[in-house]
């Protein structure tokens, strides 16, 4: 049984997300609007540690939400929940932002991850249990798991890029993505 | 199955592959399942980490966000995983392949994580225009015109859809390549107008477009509308 509080995967705010998503999907503004309510911290904090520009972290995050308003009939929660969904979407616009404008300007390769402070949001303590879950979890990685990760997700880089930067063989950073998110998954089932 | 390639679910779940890398691990995870499932569970944990830095954004935003989506007309919904029911292809169509590759196309819509639709045009147009294109076109069995385009050097194929007549809403059009006398699904045009870019097949690979229910089939169940040799357009 799980923690009080503690819920990760299948808590009950995102099954209203993914209710929300269904209404959506049959034009319901109201829902739309409440939708963005519940995730725009979420997609705008990933948005704005990718990009780091606080205005084009705007302009990503509406990208997002139009995409989301536009695509959310096709939105099957059989494979995966609504929020997970949002977030990949908010993942892949925000890197391709990067990569479109900023490949060649991009100077904090390493430090980024750890040394960004954001003004947390002012939510509830389950979020807060949920974010120290993560955190908790990402500490069970080794380093180069841990890095090869977050270079990739955080800095927009391919694995590619990240091998080059961390001067390891393809094959190995390519392993480590895929072993690094395996044991985050793993230790994140566990503290459900 | 190529290991290889199955190795990068990791970097495919962190959006760490290039576009064309991306694209061959999406025609690798049309054809297994469990890599489905993999992907499906990192990309989750990867949004779980994401959601860490959730950082309120400027309220002026929502008032955005609602103008724009009010201007913004919706997808229609689309039907999947419908029940297979299929029947194999006449021998006729069946022609023996030298050598089985994996088709790779874009445009695909099984995966809902994966596929900004705005990335179909740009390819189509890129192998039409190709200095080295050849360009065929033909008409179809249902009265419409596919054209197709491949190029040597970007090792494409691309088809142009948008004469295909318009279909009934519980159908859909259907791309299959054919190796071997075994067809596999090449993915489901969703959007006609946008066409479809893939991997240049091997020599003797036939690529056919088939009319299937909403949702696509295992196999085709009708007779194809055209089918094409890429390496002989």
């Amino acid at each position: 049984m799980a923690e009080p509080g503690l819920r990760l995967v299948h808590s009950d705010d995102s099954v209203d997300i993914d209710v929300l998503v269904d209404r959506v999907a049959r034009g319901d503004s109201a829902a739309f609007a409440r939708l963005y309510d519940e995730v725009s911290a979420s997609a705008y904090g990933l948005a704005r540690r990718v990009v780091r520009d606080p205005s084009r972290a705007e302009d990503v995050t509406q990208e997002v939400f139009l995409e989301v308003w536009r695509k959310a009939s096709r939105f099957d929660r059989r494979l995966g929940r609504a929020k997970t969904w949002v977030m990949t979407i908010a993942h892949r616009r925000a890197v391709d932002a990067v990569r479109r404008s900023e490949s060649h300007k991009r100077t904090d390769h390493h430090a980024a991850p750890d040394e960004m402070t954001h003004d947390e949001p002012s939510d509830t303590l389950i979020e807060a249990e949920e974010r120290d879950a993560v955190r908790g979890c990402l500490d069970t990685l080794t380093e180069l798991q841990l890095e090869s990760v977050r270079l990739a997700y955080f800095n927009g880089y391919t694995y590619r890029e990240v091998a080059t930067l961390l001067d390891k063989p393809l094959p190995t950073i390519k392993t480590r993505m895929r072993d690094g998110l395996i044991r985050l998954r793993d230790c994140l089932e566990g503290a459900r | 199955m190529s290991t290889e390639l199955h190795t990068l679910s990791g970097a495919y779940a962190l959006d760490a592959l290039s576009p064309e890398e991306a694209e061959q691990f999406r025609s690798h995870l049309a054809e297994c399942a469990a890599c489905r499932q993999e992907v499906r569970e990192l990309t989750h944990a990867a949004a779980l980490m994401g959601e860490v830095e959730a950082t309120e954004p400027p309220t002026e935003l929502r008032a955005r966000v609602l103008a724009a989506a009010d201007r913004t007309p919706q997808m229609p919904p689309r039907v999947r995983h419908l029940p297979s029911g299929a029947r194999r292809w006449t021998p006729r169509l069946l022609i023996a392949a030298a050598a089985a590759v994996v088709l790779v196309a874009i445009g695909i819509g099984y995966n809902q994580l994966q596929e900004p639709e705005q990335q179909l045009a740009a390819p189509v147009a890129q192998v039409f225009n190709a200095p080295d294109a050849h360009r065929a076109s033909m008409k179809t069995a249902n009265g419409g015109e596919v054209s197709v385009a491949t190029s040597p050097s970007l090792g494409k194929m691309a088809v142009e859809t948008d004469k295909l007549p318009e279909l009934g809403k519980g159908q859909v059009y259907q791309l299959w390549a054919i190796a071997d006398g075994q067809p596999t699904s090449a993915g489901l045009l969703e959007d006609p107008d946008q066409g479809a870019a893939m991997e240049m097949p091997a020599a003797g690979i036939r690529v056919a477009i088939t009319i299937e229910p909403a949702g696509g089939s295992e196999q085709p169940t009708t007779e194809p509308i055209m089918s094409v040799v890429p390496s002989q357009v």
